[in-house]
């Protein structure tokens, strides 16, 4: 691709959800679609995390865990000590980066399915632990969390008070997908710096990396604290939407949904995973009416895709392009794990 | 103490149960069958209606659950998860389709069996009782016993048969088995099939203490995932051992930890995330059989 | 650019069907009545349950020609939304729920899924009735929200007292899923028998809702040697298995536990070990049920093939709403005119014999009237059916 015709992506992407989509729900009335949207940006956001986490060769079904952590952390910091909710916001983001980067220290040298239950349990150990801690007011949750106030620099507004504003919804929409553009910027341009071809090198195989004079430990731990940092700030945002947290907010469920959302979209693609969110989440929600048959027909249509297009929605694109290499690793990695 | 034992083996024979057909499909294919704890609740259900709503014996109940079971795994593995897998670039990408049939399976039982908790008589009646030392009522006993059963004869097949030598050749190399002749496809089908009937037989047994309902599928493939965890995934004697000692962590954890209440489970799931992380493989080293 | 292409047609496509979709269900003529619950998955009895006994009375109302309020005469519509116990689902669904232009929705079925939808309902003007106890969402600042059932807060003092004075009991043990919603009712029963004077003895043991053998979890709660044993907020798949292992460990006092449960479940679960196990009811105990609940029964089982005993509590929250929209038919658009009527509503009940009433309570609880008197039934299992132990009222 030149370089016209990816800014030319970017701007259309831009105008579309930024513009077109506020305007297609203005002119139609849907007012639902904003939180169902504004939801699809956010589990977007942690699946780019999870994504990144494929993209070192783990299965990471732990990004629950991290949600829930952030959101936790960015409650109890706006009910408790009073701060500012977009202040909180990085600093969810942060606390879960520096846990990932304890807990991964150990975990990390797993591969494979050994990682993946790994990370499973540690959604559920999360779990039970905003369960028994005081801080998290246990089984009651954190209720009655205010709406995200003003943020200004100097006397100047950055953003408003959302409790004042007269459409909350296209807020808090605008605030999620700027945060999910930013997200996949970042993961976009990792991918494409020196450090995605060497994490590229650490999914292919890791003793070769290391032989080479990878710092493979320094490399995994980064990739991890990233994925983590977005898990954190998914997780922050949905809590202040909903104004309130429970530890079973962010559950085993979701973090099986994070990961499904990367397959979904295809592991081979930076925009997979937004593409696969939107599908699942949006998905459901659509198939609403058709009542009780509406699990039967979502899964029909689930492993129908994946025996259509069992690299993920975006090798569609790939089939075009037959003769350009995949991006993603073209030889199978054994799941198991050797020594 | 003897109390605490005793609950902890027969835990463990029933978790061992589940734990085997799990580890085998993984073992062969490297597919971690996301729709395990479903397939255990169908066969949950098939005994059920056929003990309780047809008024057949519940050992023709289990066996009408082992073989719709076997018929469905071989469905699944040669016109779902085959094709994905020749053509998946790389190969977790099965997880999807195997939650895929997780959710469909869910689906399926919901439509066909309702929402509620179900369960049949008791197939023993009478309660065992050493002086207050060991309780333990007959029918666990039996239930326990048959699941043992059920484990060592799968082991002798697995050790002494054709099939059985055919499906360990697959486990330990593919290639190679391939390249000695082995029917592949032919063998995974089987394999498939075979792991899908312990599913059904485990759950068609255990129906006659716990009862079935629909919503016990994802959480029974989450522990049977620890299992098979903390034995080593794709060993067959690890998943057994995984199976008594997760067993025996429970029932001990619950009675030490007791005292500690709320945080029992989370102790116990904390010391298996340590002990993964220094154990990476499990306890049985080597991740095939 | 073929992706660009696919993604953009994917999205245009998606919402034009939900466009066409929800245009084609614009009619003057009929009320929609929303459910917001759980109706897939491990929790999936609660909400099934609920959504169809709602179903169940609208259809038998349109059947016999809709109900009429002010001069209008309205066929009810039940629009139900699967929120997988999910509060992000839940919320979406309470979205769905005022894009449809619905006022009054029944659900959530749990804590944390009810507090979720709250910013949601009270800025589209939604009243809704969640099954989830935490007197936050009742107690003001909060308005929106009324309790569809009796809160075990309430219903657990009574029982104990009950038990007490005429089982003699004097120590109780409490045992609780490690989840929010039975956390929370294991704190508020201790506290309650407490309060009572009863000695709690055994109030921290706790299980994970997917265990399959319950005797190693009993184990230590029997040897503390309790009258009473509580299953608090206990789910009806978990509670026959409960029974069992207690009673196979040996244990011979009383059993009981403040949530809805169902009698053949039971009876399947824990056969003639379930006798004696007391749980709250309804009113379809043949002792108190009117011709009117006997005809919904049959009409439930006849259109879903089995009946569910939790539905007994769950048939009130519809016929609520519909009474109270007959009081004050302004309430139809405005909810505040809603909550201006359950001050003052009261009409017979229809589902039980006698003098019960219809009316809006919860003064003591919560300070307003935000809970639907629902007799408190208070049932015990015997072969196969509940049998009426007492009622009481909740004020």
């Amino acid at each position: 691709m030149t370089l016209f015709k990816k800014l030319l992506g970017v701007g259309l992407f831009l105008a579309l959800v930024l513009v077109l989509v506020p305007w297609l729900i203005e002119r139609s009335g849907r007012w639902d679609f904003y939180y169902t949207l504004t939801s699809v940006a956010l589990l977007s956001i942690a699946s780019a995390g999870v994504w990144l986490t494929f993209y070192i060769g783990r299965i990471n079904i732990g990004q629950g865990a991290y949600a829930l952590v952030g959101g936790y952390v960015s409650a109890i910091l706006v009910t408790q000590a009073g701060m500012n909710f977009w202040l909180t916001l990085p600093l969810a983001g942060l606390f879960c980066a520096l846990l990932s980067v304890l807990i991964g220290l150990p975990i990390l040298r797993l591969r494979g399915v050994y990682f993946a239950m790994v990370t499973l349990v540690l959604t559920e150990v999360v779990r039970l632990t905003a369960l028994a801690l005081p801080i998290t007011n246990g089984a009651r949750g954190i209720v009655n969390i205010p709406l995200p106030t003003e943020l200004s620099l100097f006397g100047l507004t950055l953003i408003p008070d959302f409790g004042t504003l007269a459409n909350p919804k296209l807020a808090f929409y605008l605030a999620a997908v700027i945060m999910m553009i930013l997200s996949y910027a970042v993961l976009y341009r990792i991918v494409h710096s020196r450090l995605g071809h060497l994490c590229r090198s650490l999914q292919q195989n890791e003793e070769l990396a290391a032989s080479i004079g990878v710092n493979i430990t320094y490399l995994r731990i980064l990739a991890y604290s990233i994925s983590s940092f977005f898990g954190g700030i998914a997780g922050a945002s949905f809590v202040n939407i909903s104004q309130s947290i429970y530890p079973s907010s962010f559950q085993v469920v979701d973090s099986v949904n994070f990961m499904l959302n990367c397959f979904l979209g295809g592991l081979g693609y930076v925009f997979g995973p937004m593409l696969g969110t939107l599908l699942l989440y949006f998905g459901w929600d659509l198939l609403f009416t058709t009542g009780k048959y509406q699990l039967l027909i979502y899964s029909s249509l689930l492993i129908l895709l994946m025996l259509v297009l069992p690299n993920g929605l975006l090798s569609l694109r790939l089939s075009r392009k037959a003769k350009q290499p995949a991006q993603a690793s073209p030889d199978k990695q054994p799941s198991g794990a050797t020594p | 103490m003897e109390q605490i034992i005793a609950n902890g083996l027969y835990l463990g024979a029933q978790y061992a149960l589940i734990a085997l057909g799990l580890t085998l499909i993984f073992s062969l294919m490297n597919v971690l069958n996301f729709a395990h704890g479903q397939m255990y609740v169908l066969g949950g259900f098939i005994t059920y209606t056929v003990v309780a709503q047809l008024g057949l014996p519940f050992l023709l109940g289990i066996l009408v659950s082992g073989l719709l079971l076997a018929l469905m795994g071989a469905g699944v593995e040669k016109y779902l998860f085959r094709p994905v897998v020749a053509r998946s670039v790389r190969e977790e990408s099965t997880m999807l389709l195997a939650a895929g049939i997780a959710f469909f399976l869910d689906a399926v039982i919901l439509l066909l069996f309702g929402e509620k908790q179900r369960g049949i008589p008791k197939i023993v009646d009478g309660v065992f009782n050493w002086d207050f030392r060991i309780i333990m009522p007959y029918d666990r006993i039996v239930v326990g016993l048959l699941a043992l059963a059920a484990v060592a004869a799968f082991i002798l097949y697995m050790r002494y048969s054709r099939t059985g030598r055919a499906m360990r050749a697959l486990a330990q190399d593919r290639t190679a088995a391939q390249l000695m002749g082995v029917d592949v496809n032919r063998y995974s089908m089987f394999g498939f099939a075979l792991g899908a009937m312990l599913a059904g037989v485990a759950g068609g047994l255990l129906v006659s203490i716990t009862g079935v309902n629909l919503g016990m599928g994802g959480p029974t493939s989450i522990k049977a995932f620890m299992m098979i965890m903390i034995g080593g995934a794709g060993v067959i004697s690890g998943a057994i051992a995984g199976g008594f000692i997760l067993g025996m962590m429970e029932s001990v954890g619950l009675t030490v930890l007791a005292a500690y209440g709320d945080v029992t489970y989370l102790i116990i799931f904390a010391s298996l995330m340590v002990f993964l992380a220094f154990r990476p493989q499990g306890l049985m080293g080597k991740p095939w059989g | 650019m073929s992706k660009r292409v696919f993604l953009k047609s994917l999205l245009a496509g998606m919402i034009t069907l939900s466009l066409g979709l929800s245009v084609a269900q614009a009619d003057n003529e009929v009320l929609k009545i929303g459910f917001v619950g759980v109706t897939s998955g491990p929790a999936a009895a609660w909400g099934i349950s609920n959504q169809r006994s709602m179903e169940t009375r609208a259809a038998w109302i349109n059947e016999t020609g809709g109900v009429k309020i002010g001069d209008k005469t309205y066929n009810v519509e039940i629009v139900a939304f699967d929120d997988q116990k999910d509060p992000k689902r839940a919320i979406a669904g309470m979205e769905k729920m005022a894009q449809e232009g619905i006022h009054y929705v029944v659900g959530p079925n749990v804590d944390d899924g009810a507090a979720a939808v709250r910013p949601v309902a009270e800025k589209n003007g939604i009243i809704y009735f969640p099954y989830a106890f935490p007197k936050t969402l009742y107690a003001p600042p909060a308005s929106n929200a009324i309790l569809g059932m009796v809160a075990n807060y309430q219903s657990g003092p009574a029982i104990y007292k009950y038990l007490k004075d005429n089982k003699s009991v004097k120590k109780a043990a409490f045992v609780a899923a490690n989840e929010s919603d039975p956390l929370s009712q294991r704190d508020g029963g201790v506290e309650a028998a407490k309060a009572l004077g009863l000695e709690v003895v055994s109030d921290n043991v706790t299980y994970q809702v997917d265990t399959t053998d319950f005797t190693p979890v009993l184990l230590p709660v029997i040897r503390s040697q309790p009258d009473l044993l509580v299953l608090s907020g206990v789910s009806p798949a978990n509670a026959p298995q409960l029974i069992r292992s207690a009673r196979e460990l040996g244990y011979t006092g009383l059993i009981s536990t403040e949530t809805a449960q169902d009698a053949q479940v039971l009876k399947e679960g824990a056969g003639e070990l379930a006798n004696g196990f007391i749980s709250v009811g309804g009113a379809s105990t043949p002792e108190i049920a009117s011709d009117m609940m006997r005809e919904f029964v049959e009409r439930y089982t006849k259109k879903f093939g089995e009946y569910n005993d939790e539905s007994n509590t769950k048939v009130y929250a519809l016929e609520y709403i519909l009474d109270t929209l007959k009081a004050n038919p302004e309430a139809i658009k405005d909810v505040e005119a809603f909550k201006k009527t359950v001050d003052t509503f009261e009409a017979p009940n229809p589902y039980m014999k006698g003098e019960a009433k219809l009316k809006y309570v919860g003064t003591t609880s919560f300070g307003q009237k935000r809970q639907l008197a629902v007799p408190l039934v208070v049932n015990v299992y015997q072969d196969g059916e509940f049998k009426t132990l007492f009622v009481a009222e909740v004020d």
